[in-house]
């Protein structure tokens, strides 16, 4: 057993786990219930899984929970409190961009994550490597390209 | 013979002969409850597909599984028009299971599949709202006085009348049982919100994660679980551990074990842990789990001039003394369905001094009608009553056909009434890939002869691992040649045939079905014939297609968009669909990248589906059958190694990222929409892609490539 305390959408949360070798993930989903952050692989490959931890985006279904002890942390449920979040979630809904929604937490937090450590619209655009079997590609290029004018 | 005698859960369906039977039922009558809220639904004891709620929001209960196909915007936009609502008044839900309500009309069956949902609801559902838009109209004469005439609806959940003036829908409901349904059924005959691209009710939830898929219930008390099956594909548990450190329980499920305990990671991490402590009764039809082996059988099925269980579907003239100028075969993979949300379910049982009084559970699933008998099929709730039962019918993180499946469902109904407490199953994804219920391995055999003004003759054998076949019916499986029979194209002299490959590797419906490879069989052999005589690949198809007025319009609307013409000739393929009572034509340009690995770098659609409903809609669904239709094309396959797949995880099932994504523009034509059947648009965006890449290929390489994928073995780090 181990307590581990981070700060998670802004609030400071401590859990205690039966091991430091549980995946962030399975902390978020079934130790806090933020069931936003979806499993899709379990190796880091599909990014259903994405967070932002200290600023940057990181696949938590490979993330240890003993990794991210004082650590910042923000999911799909926390980006709404950030301005760009916000935007980005007006971009995606303008452009209806989800069809079964599933990746898109991951897809959104992976664009965030990235615009939010300073990569410009157009290399976000081009570069995220998330899979979606539904196929919203064209259009979450769409909306991340339409963000400088979005208020 | 029957493969696979063994497993109980599978599905004895015939999708398309259902769809065969639903012109007629479009007749029935549809029961139309209006009530003012669910506990008033509830106590009717028949249901209700439209409710009207104290705060005047209009919620529609459907039947039909969100998937990400957009199906509850679209049947509520439906709804919406004939009750003239105001789109931000109007809300879905998931319906329980009650095939005689919320069943397909003309199937009788409650699933999502087979791009049926729209075609089949549209005109009961707009029956049913312009039946609710009267007897509304009727409640507010008998609530505020006047007659029926004199009240009429307004914008916006309301009924206006010149003295009483405008009064909303949740007002008028306490007489809502006291009317009765108009003689005859008048139509708003508006446009306001159907044909409109309206945003999605349910995109909002999708973006900010308080969506609630099947992988995301959570209960008070609630165990997690996850299962690990025999290696060898449909092997079965000889013996298993009874416990095992970490774990709440260990049980044996019979095709899997399980694996209780406090979270999902351990569940998954345990149950990988137990395969090689479980003895299991491995499979011993080797032969017939294996790919190699079934791509040989295949071939001698198609060198059998009369193999078992051989018929033909479409037949006319005399084609075999006219053919002999192409003679070739086309091959397509096992593939796996890789919906993004793995399978799960989630059971909670109650008990009465020991005996189980109530079963509830929540599943991402497209096959509600099939969940009673799933659970009635486990010992000790034999005896449960429809009543007893309850489904939740979760959003769906991408079905593609596999959650009509009732492999998850049982599993889990098995594990709650092991551990007594609600359990949500989640199967890992390498379970998920090596357990799929798999689009079936298919060869056909095209032999042609034709002339500048088209094919005279062919004859189209499809060999392949048939999905009724396997599951015990009839060894006719008109999915099998669906993409080769009823085509737009006029072939005097034709005999397609199928006959069924036994197999024993578990198949399942993959989003198009036979469409996936019969058309790019289909679509290749046509373009093989038009460039072996130097024909304009258009032209050729619109040359055979006798007075196909539809087809015709979408071909012809293709050739002369900027977007084909756009494209450079000499990578350019197309093909073309009439499917799904939709009109689909595509056309692809491709480029080479460094290791002569095909690109899609354009697409462009023209699709006449009918009368539209949300062409935002249509849009996404081409999109997204292009993303399908490229990975499956280029990219992915299932082998089977002596019963041992292929895949294991995305990192050997190639699919698409971002960065494959080509530009895709998407022409939609309403023509001379079919108003009594709306075509489907689900799947039909699916099965040109495969051959407008080959016939792109063949016209940049001079090489035409018959067999899919065209580069296997790829990964995602590729």
């Amino acid at each position: 057993m181990a307590q581990i305390s981070f700060t998670l959408n802004g609030v400071k949360k401590t859990v205690t786990v039966d091991s430091i070798e549980t995946p962030l993930l399975w902390v978020l989903r079934d130790d806090l219930g933020l069931t936003g952050t979806k499993y899709g692989c379990g190796v880091e490959i599909c990014g259903a899984c994405t967070v932002v931890v200290n600023g940057q985006p990181e696949k938590s279904c490979d993330k240890k929970i003993g990794e991210v002890a004082g650590a910042t942390i923000m999911t799909i449920e926390g980006l709404k409190n950030d301005p760009l979040g916000a935007r980005l979630q007006k971009a995606w809904l303008q452009y209806q961009v989800p069809q079964c929604g599933y990746c898109q937490s991951g897809m959104m937090m992976a664009a965030y994550g990235r615009l939010k450590a300073g990569e410009s619209v157009s290399s976000t655009a081009t570069g995220l490597n998330n899979i979606c079997q539904c196929g919203t590609f064209q259009r979450v290029k769409e909306a991340i390209l339409a963000l400088p004018t979005i208020a | 013979m029957r493969a696979n005698t063994a497993k109980k859960d599978t599905l004895v369906m015939d999708r398309r002969s259902f769809l065969a039977g639903a012109a007629a039922a479009f007749l029935m009558p549809v029961t139309l409850t209006v009530a003012s809220r669910p506990a008033a639904a509830a106590a009717t004891g028949v249901g209700a597909y439209i409710r009207i709620g104290d705060d005047n929001s209009v919620t529609l209960i459907t039947g039909q599984t969100e998937m990400g196909q957009g199906i509850a915007s679209g049947l509520a936009q439906i709804m919406a028009e004939e009750l003239m609502l105001d789109w931000a008044q109007v809300r879905f839900e998931h319906a329980p299971v009650n095939p005689q309500l919320y069943g397909l009309p003309g199937w009788g069956v409650q699933l999502t599949g087979g791009s049926t949902s729209t075609m089949m609801w549209y005109t009961p559902l707009r029956t049913a709202s312009a039946k609710a838009a009267y007897r509304l109209r009727a409640a507010a004469a008998l609530t505020f006085g006047g007659t029926i005439d004199q009240w009429s609806m307004v914008v916006g959940g309301k009924v206006k009348h010149a003295t009483y003036g405008e009064q909303t829908f949740a007002s008028v409901l306490g007489q809502i049982a006291n009317t009765s349904d108009p003689a005859t059924v008048s139509f708003a005959g508006t446009k306001r919100i159907v044909g409109q691209p309206v945003r999605r009710i349910d995109l909002a939830s999708k973006v900010d994660g308080s969506a609630i898929f099947g992988a995301d219930v959570m209960l008070p008390g609630m165990v997690f679980a996850s299962v690990v099956h025999c290696p060898t594909i449909t092997g079965t548990v000889k013996t298993c551990p009874t416990r095992a450190s970490g774990a709440i329980a260990v049980v044996n499920l019979g095709d899997a074990v399980g694996v209780v305990a406090k979270n999902t990671w351990s569940a998954m991490r345990i149950a990988s842990s137990l395969q090689s402590k479980v003895v299991w009764n491995k499979p011993t039809n080797l032969t017939l789990l294996d790919s190699t082996a079934l791509a040989t059988a295949a071939q001698a099925l198609q060198d059998t001039a009369s193999p078992p269980n051989l018929k033909p579907y479409d037949t006319a003239g005399t084609p075999d003394d006219k053919l002999g100028q192409i003679d070739v075969t086309y091959k397509t993979p096992f593939l796996a369905h890789a919906c993004m949300e793995v399978l799960n379910a989630t059971v909670s049982i109650t008990k009465a001094d020991g005996v189980v009084t109530f079963v509830e559970l929540w599943v991402p699933t497209q096959g509600q009608s099939f969940i009673p008998s799933t659970v009635r099929s486990v010992a000790g709730l034999e005896k449960l009553t429809d009543a007893q039962i309850k489904v939740n019918s979760m959003l769906c993180g991408g079905g593609f056909g596999r959650k009509i499946e009732q492999d998850y469902v049982l599993q889990a109904i098995k594990l709650a009434m092991a551990v007594n407490k609600p359990v949500k199953l989640t199967w890992s994804r390498p379970q998920d890939f090596k357990n799929d219920k798999y689009r079936p391995y298919a060869s056909m055999h095209v032999k042609m002869g034709g002339d500048v003004n088209g094919i005279n003759a062919m004859v189209y054998r499809n060999v392949s691992a048939s999905i009724n076949f396997q599951h015990g019916s009839n060894p006719e499986d008109t999915g099998a040649v669906a993409g080769a029979v009823k085509l737009p194209y006029s072939i005097p002299h034709r005999r397609v045939e199928f006959t069924p490959l036994p197999t024993a590797v578990p198949l399942g419906y993959w989003r198009s079905v036979g469409e996936s490879y019969n058309t790019f069989a289909m679509e290749s052999a046509i373009d093989e014939m038009a460039l072996a005589l130097k024909q304009d690949p258009i032209d050729y198809r619109l040359r055979m297609l006798s007075g196909d007025v539809r087809a015709t319009a979408v071909l012809q609307k293709l050739k002369s968009s900027p977007n084909y013409t756009g494209m450079k000739a000499g990578q350019r393929g197309v093909a073309f669909l009439k499917g799904f009572n939709s009109y689909v034509a595509v056309a692809l340009e491709i480029t080479l990248d460094s290791s002569a690995r095909i690109k899609v770098t354009k697409a462009h659609y023209v699709i006449d589906c009918g009368v539209v409903i949300n062409p935002n809609a249509v849009e996404a669904q081409m999109q997204g059958g292009l993303v399908h239709g490229i990975y499956s094309a280029l990219y992915s396959r299932v082998t089977f190694a002596n019963g041992v797949p292929s895949v294991t995880n995305f990192s050997n099932y190639r699919v698409l990222t971002p960065s494959d994504m080509p530009k895709v523009t998407v022409d939609i034509l309403e023509g001379t929409p079919d108003t009594a059947m709306p075509g489907g648009v689900g799947e039909a965006g699916v099965p040109c892609v495969a051959p407008a890449i080959a016939n792109a290929y063949a016209r940049l390489k001079s090489t035409r490539v018959r067999e899919l994928p065209f580069h296997p073995g790829m990964t995602m780090s590729d």
